[in-house]
């Protein structure tokens, strides 16, 4: 079995419903995120358009935070989930520098890493993650890549536009998105100044070093 | 259709290793550095080995302590430390250097015992061991930097000569200090050689900077846009300042007291050096963290 992850792009309304499950879900602390979507605006009035962006960890299948963590916190589970043990977590935010996708949080609470489980607490009794049940379009598709008929595989036999982000790492990441674009997909194809926008306020947090 | 602006997402974070880390690199290029340079001298002037002998281990062990230090400071659990020698992930440089630092250790504390009792055998029996440990905790951390595939301008092979021409300029410039404060102890043709290997280092590790400056931005659009930070942005006068203590003040200050063996400012060298590296290693460590991965 090899779990993995599909946003189809185009039917996503940036309503923010997976982003708000799963922080319920998971209990994950104000200022942190395991899944968030992104608004990018692009072009100039009256020729613009606004994507929505889901984000969340990879499950990669090189992964290097899972190379990095010197106590094999960061594990595979033979279903493909790169999973955390917080207990075994030194907190030396090594695997944050080695995510490329900016996946992982120090959980100010616990101070171990946390990040996207694909909801492996609710996979292993039989349910589907938080997200994928919240999203009122069905953007999210989950399931098992190695099981041909699985929708996700039906899916990603049925589109060629599929994309992973930063494919050129080749961290072979499990998650992909149909109808995407560079711009959705490439964090440097877009400005992201800091400030008070439309909605709310983008800014970086401060070093997250401190104890 | 032009340009695109973020306009909605979380507050993501900046910059996760900060100073501790900076301070980590620069004092463990003092400790590996005077260790290596000390076995030169050792082997190189018989006649004048008490001074190393006597410094080797006092260097590393204060340097390397600073380095163990502020990298358990770094934790956010620090009493689980011990964990990476009972639970090792060894594809992880961040263990393999747990484990060489500790042989390292182990190497320094032999030499110091070796040097307070004057059994100098002791030590040198341990040279070559000491040799490999203190070489692999120079470059480790250019394999914690390689593994850290999200911030492209460090996953240059470059980085491990890097480290170990910052551990050459660290040693020599640590040397030529304690030379100084002790009023020209050593003999002129030793302060001439380290005098030589801190402005060979400093001038190869300058063009090694110059060269990442002109040509990493052909590795990536990542690494081209963390080369602007480094040049222009934020960091760029630790950067630049970095460039300036580390390599031009030592190179010019050096090569002056070399040429006219007049060596009564080369401590300014030495202490520029050391400044500098600690300024540019900062630079270096925080500009590719300014960048949005996601
Ligand atoms: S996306 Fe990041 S956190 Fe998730 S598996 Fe890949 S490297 Fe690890
Ligand atoms: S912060 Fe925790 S999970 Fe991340 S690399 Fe360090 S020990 Fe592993």
């Amino acid at each position: 079995m090899k779990l993995g992850f599909l946003v189809d792009l185009s039917r996503c309304i940036g309503c923010m419903a997976c982003a708000v499950a799963c922080k319920a879900e998971n209990d994950v602390p104000l200022h942190s995120w395991r899944l968030r979507v992104k608004y990018i605006d692009q072009g100039e009035f009256p020729d613009v358009k606004r994507h929505f962006v889901p984000l969340r960890c990879n499950h990669c299948e090189n992964a290097p935070c899972e190379r990095i963590c010197p106590v094999s916190a960061l594990h595979y589970l033979p279903n493909g989930i790169v999973n955390v043990d917080h207990e075994r977590c030194i907190g030396c935010a090594s695997c944050m520098m080695a995510c490329p996708y900016n996946a992982i949080y120090l959980d100010p609470i616990t101070n171990s890493a946390d990040k996207c489980t694909f909801c492996a607490h609710r996979i292993e009794v039989g349910m589907m993650p938080a997200c994928v049940v919240a999203c009122p379009t069905h953007a999210n598709i989950f399931g098992d890549l190695d099981d041909p008929e699985s929708e996700i595989s039906k899916y990603l036999k049925n589109h060629k536009d599929v994309m992973v982000r930063k494919p050129e790492l080749n961290t072979k990441p499990k998650h992909f998105y149909v109808r995407g674009s560079t711009v959705a997909l490439d964090p440097l194809a877009s400005e992201r100044p800091e400030g008070f926008t439309l909605f709310t306020e983008v800014k970086y947090l401060e070093h997250i070093g401190g104890h | 259709m032009i340009g695109a602006e973020v306009t909605f997402d979380v507050p993501i974070p900046k910059v996760i290793w900060g100073w501790l880390v900076s301070t980590n690199m620069w004092a463990k290029s003092i400790a590996t550095g005077s260790f290596l340079l000390g076995l030169y001298f050792i082997k190189r002037y018989p006649q004048q080995d008490n001074f190393f002998r006597k410094w080797l281990p006092i260097l590393g062990l204060i340097f390397i302590g600073i380095t163990l230090l502020v990298t358990v400071l770094d934790l956010h659990h620090m009493f689980r430390f011990w964990k990476i020698f009972l639970h090792p992930h060894f594809t992880s440089a961040v263990t393999l250097g747990a484990w060489v630092v500790s042989g390292f250790v182990i190497v320094l504390l032999i030499a110091f015992w070796s040097w307070a009792t004057g059994k100098k055998q002791l030590f040198d029996r341990i040279m070559i061991p000491g040799f490999v440990l203190a070489f692999f905790s120079t470059i480790y951390t250019a394999g914690i930097m390689g593994e850290a595939t999200a911030r492209e301008v460090w996953v240059f092979p470059a980085e491990m000569v890097s480290m170990l021409l910052s551990a050459l300029i660290a040693g020599s410039s640590a040397y030529l200090l304690l030379d100084a404060i002790y009023n020209n102890v050593l003999q002129e043709q030793v302060r001439r050689e380290l005098g030589y290997i801190l402005f060979g280092s400093s001038g190869l590790m300058a063009a090694m900077f110059i060269g990442e400056l002109m040509f990493a931005k052909m590795h990536s659009e990542f690494s081209h846009e963390v080369i602007k930070v480094l040049a222009f942005g934020e960091v760029a006068p630790f950067f630049w300042l970095g460039m300036l203590f580390t390599f031009i003040v030592p190179m010019v200050l050096v090569g002056i007291a070399n040429e006219y063996r007049n060596y009564r400012y080369a401590w300014i060298a030495s202490l520029s050096a050391l400044i500098g590296l600690w300024l540019i290693k900062h630079a270096w460590l925080i500009a590719p963290q300014s960048l949005p991965l996601s």
